[in-house]
């Protein structure tokens, strides 16, 4: 190795652990050390506050275990920790029952309109979470279309019975309070669809992956196919399914945005959010944040430890063509049933956001459509300070996130597969532990270290708003990155060298052309979940002339007249921009999109 | 033209010598082989060659100039590699004019060039085309177009025809043999394949376990392996174990189960009582002409026809043997026909046992 080249190794690696010392690892041993230690001394009484009263009124569990249960249960729902990972389990589960079948479909049947299908899943993926909640509360509120619709095909069916005289009058359902009795299950319904497409991706790239010789040598030994699936494809593909199942996971276990919008207060997150304020000075929210940390934490491991016993597969010389065997008429009607239910189901709060978008304040009360249409959202998100300004400043953040991280991700990929170093591994973990960081753990970290020193997020967040953005695409970036550099095999850039180009040269003309696309998937996802990125800019953003979409968004939501018109408006906005973003991903990375969303 | 001087040049991975310490001279314009099983270390020495490992010892000298810690690339080789590494992204004209763009060659000389090395590898009217959109043969042309375009001083080939059908193989051995001798360069070229060695080379060094075991030119390895890892590797032969009872006349008569049998001697380390081993290719078998000398009584086990030739297993006393003989001179008809075989002692050599 040339001496400018060890040179030029040292330097970075020092700049990237200092990055990370400083904005992932301190503010994460800060957060630690509050939640256990307080006054000068080591306690864990924050721990026990966030948990007291957890058995109180509790029977003796020996004289009636399942009084016992019933009541442990009954107390849990009381406490945000527990519904938080219910609510990440039971989206996990929910997630894995519609992804699943998708996929099995996606990856082994041919059948009609299959061109259409992997378009059909992405779709719910395009809906900024927050806004997907505003659309949920305007079809699902008690005046909301679902209710009304219901209150009229009931009333239907029940005039024309009696008017045939099998009943006394028609009867007018009641509204239902859909939101307001069953919070929780909102939150899993809306967080679920938004969230099957990165298990769908998951699991159909898991599945692609098994070697289909393994399952015709089962099929030969006499395996019938439903015992080949559990037998074979499903241990096979059972560490790439927990690698997304992970992500999932931490996914709706962490999540801001739909829980605040549909008022559901009892998780951890919006719980942190309500700290965020106090975080100097009040450890019951490092307790919290700590507990979610360990949580999401342990999925992330634990994936990653299944993912490492993945037994290597024998290479196989060459695979026959894939055959996709064709599905009978009856279950192309299935197939498309469920899709098309699905679709329909996810796409709900798009269709309510978009006609939102296009009504006019007051304009969709008591009624199942908006019955006034107007453009006049969009002037006033053109025209109005706040929103103008919510637009342009994560377009800023976004850019400069961006091309962050960009850079780093290039320059870190680089150091990951071209050379070779000290802490090469350490490198590599501190890159891919935002993964399993959460944005409100990250964002509330920041708060408390860095309130009062030199970035100051009270008096202007944007250093920290772009540097945490940054921090948390990376992994996404760096895999992109990483991947490509490993496809151009070493021996394009061996000739390149030994035809007579130095190493930047070699880089320039070589790798990075061949890179081009991982690298543009990569910068184009960092970009769009920059734009709408929610946890972190909620917290972060306290003023608001530095205000990103997201807050924005919040705070437009809460103004009566006109607020959620103009969300919407800026939702649509949004959408486009995602749709966009992942069509233009998917384009360069192609069927490589599954491996960016993994633990 | 340059000539090649390795000295003592050693490469460890970890604990294993990949190379250890070999010494080599290759004449300038001289077509030289790399010849031996996977893992001999010969592609670590075209490596260490191109610069893309940095030796742990010795020193490699391109003429007078010491090379061995100029980086590759400022080495001046070209190198063919085994998969071509064609840049998919660029055209056959940009990926052989990329040297040239290197080395800043101006627009209309790079033209010339490029297209007087495409018209010598039979490439012209490609330029536009990408390399997904050529055939292996193809793509194998212009891997060689970009090596030579930038008149190195050597041309590295890294089992170039490896990935070619057989048909294809064996046109692109006499293809690339027209193109050292038009072009008068240095070639050092990597195989495990005899016949491409054989039948390409103007010398051979047969390496294994990091060493070279011979240097020589392809008759010369062929019929005189130096010892018994050639005499195998080569061409495959019989191993007769027995010891020896006598030397004369470059001879040795050794005793074996099946007779004595007389070999010349391999090795000078061979004198009389050492246990020692007969290495007798197939070929070289054939049916004994009446009080012929150096011949024994066999059994014919097995018969192959396979074309041109007939492969025989013989049992000799005990002795097993494989030979070969042209179909138009049988040795024997049938399974369980007894035979008399002979070889010439000269053509056949006599090793220490291992």
């Amino acid at each position: 190795m040339s001496a400018g080249r060890r040179t030029f190794v040292v330097i970075s690696v020092a700049i990237l652990a200092i990055f990370f010392a400083i904005f992932l690892v301190w503010p994460m041993l800060y957060v630690v050390k509050g939640a256990f230690y307080y006054n000068n001394h080591v306690t864990f009484e924050f721990f026990s506050a966030n948990l007291s009263g957890l058995s109180s009124g509790l029977p003796s569990f020996w004289a009636h275990p399942l009084d016992w249960m019933a009541g442990a249960l009954h107390n849990m729902a009381e406490y945000p920790i527990f519904v938080s990972l219910a609510l990440g389990v039971v989206v996990t589960l929910a997630a894995t029952a519609i992804a699943m079948p998708l996929a099995l479909v996606s990856v082994r049947r041919d059948f009609c309109g299959r061109g259409w299908m992997s378009a059909l899943v992405m779709l719910p993926l395009i809906l900024p979470p927050f806004v997907g909640a505003i659309g949920m509360k305007q079809m699902f509120a008690l005046d909301g279309s679902v209710n009304i619709v219901l209150e009229r095909v009931f009333y239907g069916i029940t005039w024309g019975l009696s008017h045939v005289g099998l009943m006394s009058a028609p009867w007018t359902m009641p509204h239902v309070g859909w939101l307001k009795d069953a919070g929780f299950w909102s939150v899993v319904v809306l967080t679920t669809l938004h969230l099957y497409p990165i298990m769908f991706l998951n699991v159909a790239a898991s599945l692609a992956a098994v070697d289909r010789s393994a399952e015709e040598a089962a099929a030969n030994l006499g395996a019938p196919r439903w015992n080949v699936f559990r037998r074979i494809t499903f241990p096979m593909m059972l560490p790439g399914y927990f690698a997304g199942a992970s992500i999932v996971f931490i996914w709706a276990f962490t999540d801001l945005g739909t829980p605040l919008i549909l008022n559901y207060q009892n998780v951890v997150p919006v719980q942190i959010f309500r700290m965020a304020d106090q975080a100097q000075e009040n450890p019951m929210g490092y307790a919290l944040v700590v507990m979610v940390l360990t949580v999401s934490l342990l999925a992330f491991l634990g994936a990653r430890g299944v993912l490492s016993l993945k037994p290597q597969a024998a290479s196989t010389k060459g695979t026959a063509s894939e055959s996709l065997r064709r599905a009978s008429r009856g279950g192309t009607a299935l197939i498309w049933l469920f899709l098309g239910g699905l679709t329909f189901a996810a796409v709900i709060p798009h269709i309510a956001v978009i006609l939102s978008s296009f009504t006019a304040p007051g304009g969709w009360n008591d009624t199942v459509l908006p019955a006034k249409f107007t453009l006049s959202e969009y002037h006033t998100l053109v025209t109005h300070p706040t929103a103008l300004s919510g637009l342009l400043n994560s377009l800023l953040y976004s850019v400069l996130a961006t091309i962050a991280a960009v850079v780093f991700g290039v320059l870190i990929a680089y150091l990951l597969t071209r050379e070779k170093f000290l802490g090469q591994g350490a490198l590599d973990g501190a890159v891919m532990a935002p993964l399993a960081l959460p944005g409100i753990v990250l964002a509330y970290g920041y708060l408390a270290c860095f309130v009062g020193g030199p970035l100051n997020p009270l008096q202007n967040p944007v250093p920290l708003l772009v540097i945490s953005y940054v921090v948390r695409r990376l992994p996404y970036m760096v895999r992109a990155a990483v991947a490509g550099f490993q496809h151009v095999a070493g021996a394009l850039e061996d000739a390149s060298r030994n035809l007579g180009a130095s190493a930047l040269t070699t880089l320039r003309r070589i790798t990075l052309p061949l890179v081009f696309a991982n690298l543009v998937a990569g910068a184009v996802l960092t970009f769009v979940f920059s734009m709408f990125e929610v946890s972190q800019s909620l917290i972060l953003a306290q003023d608001a002339s530095y205000f990103p979409i997201a807050r924005v968004l919040y705070k437009l939501f809460d103004r009566l007249e006109d607020g959620p018109y103009v969300a919407s408006a800026m939702g649509v906005l949004g959408m486009i921009v995602l749709a966009a973003g992942l069509l233009i991903s998917g384009r360069f990375l192609g069927k490589r999109m599954g491996e960016i969303f993994r633990a | 033209m340059i000539e090649i001087t390795i000295d003592n040049l050693a490469k460890r991975f970890g604990k294993v010598h990949a190379l250890a310490g070999v010494s080599l001279k290759i004449a300038p314009g001289e077509f030289f082989f790399l010849l031996g099983p996977s893992g001999c270390g010969k592609t670590t020495l075209l490596r260490l060659l191109a610069g893309f490992l940095e030796p742990d010892g010795g020193a490699i000298r391109f003429g007078e100039r010491r090379i061995d810690n100029v980086p590759a690339h400022k080495r001046n080789t070209g190198m063919v590699f085994q998969n071509y590494a064609l840049w998919p992204h660029m055209s056959v004209f940009r990926n052989v004019a990329y040297g040239l763009d290197v080395r800043r060659v101006p627009a209309e000389e790079k033209a010339r060039r490029v297209s007087e090395i495409l018209g010598l590898v039979r490439m012209s009217g490609y330029e536009e085309r990408l390399p997904g959109e050529l055939s292996g043969g193809q793509q194998q042309r212009v891997a060689l177009a970009r090596a030579l375009v930038i008149d190195p001083d050597v041309v590295l080939l890294d089992e170039p025809l490896s990935n070619l059908d057989a048909k294809l193989r064996s046109d692109m051995r006499a293809e690339i043999r027209r193109i050292h001798d038009r072009t008068g360069r240095t070639f050092v070229y990597v195989t495990h394949d005899q016949k491409e060695a054989l039948s390409m080379a103007d010398r051979i060094a047969v390496m294994n376990e990091g060493r070279i075991e011979q240097v020589g030119a392809p008759e010369e390895v062929y019929t005189s392996p130096a010892n018994l890892f050639v005499a195998k590797f080569l061409g495959g032969a019989n191993v007769v174990s027995g010891r020896v009872k006598s030397c004369s006349d470059g001879l040795a008569f050794v005793e074996t189960p099946a007779g004595t049998l007389a070999a010349r001697i391999g090795s000078r380390l061979l004198v009389a009582g050492d246990a020692a081993v007969i290495a007798l290719r197939p070929e070289l078998i054939h049916a004994a002409a009446t009080g012929e000398a150096n011949a024994v009584d066999a059994e014919l086990s097995e018969r192959m026809y396979l074309g041109e030739i007939i492969q025989y297993q013989l049992l000799a006393s005990g002795v097993e043997l494989t030979a070969t003989a042209p179909s138009a001179a049988p040795l024997g008809a049938h399974p369980g026909e007894r035979v008399r075989i002979a070889f010439d002692a000269r053509a056949a050599a006599a090793f220490p046992a291992e």
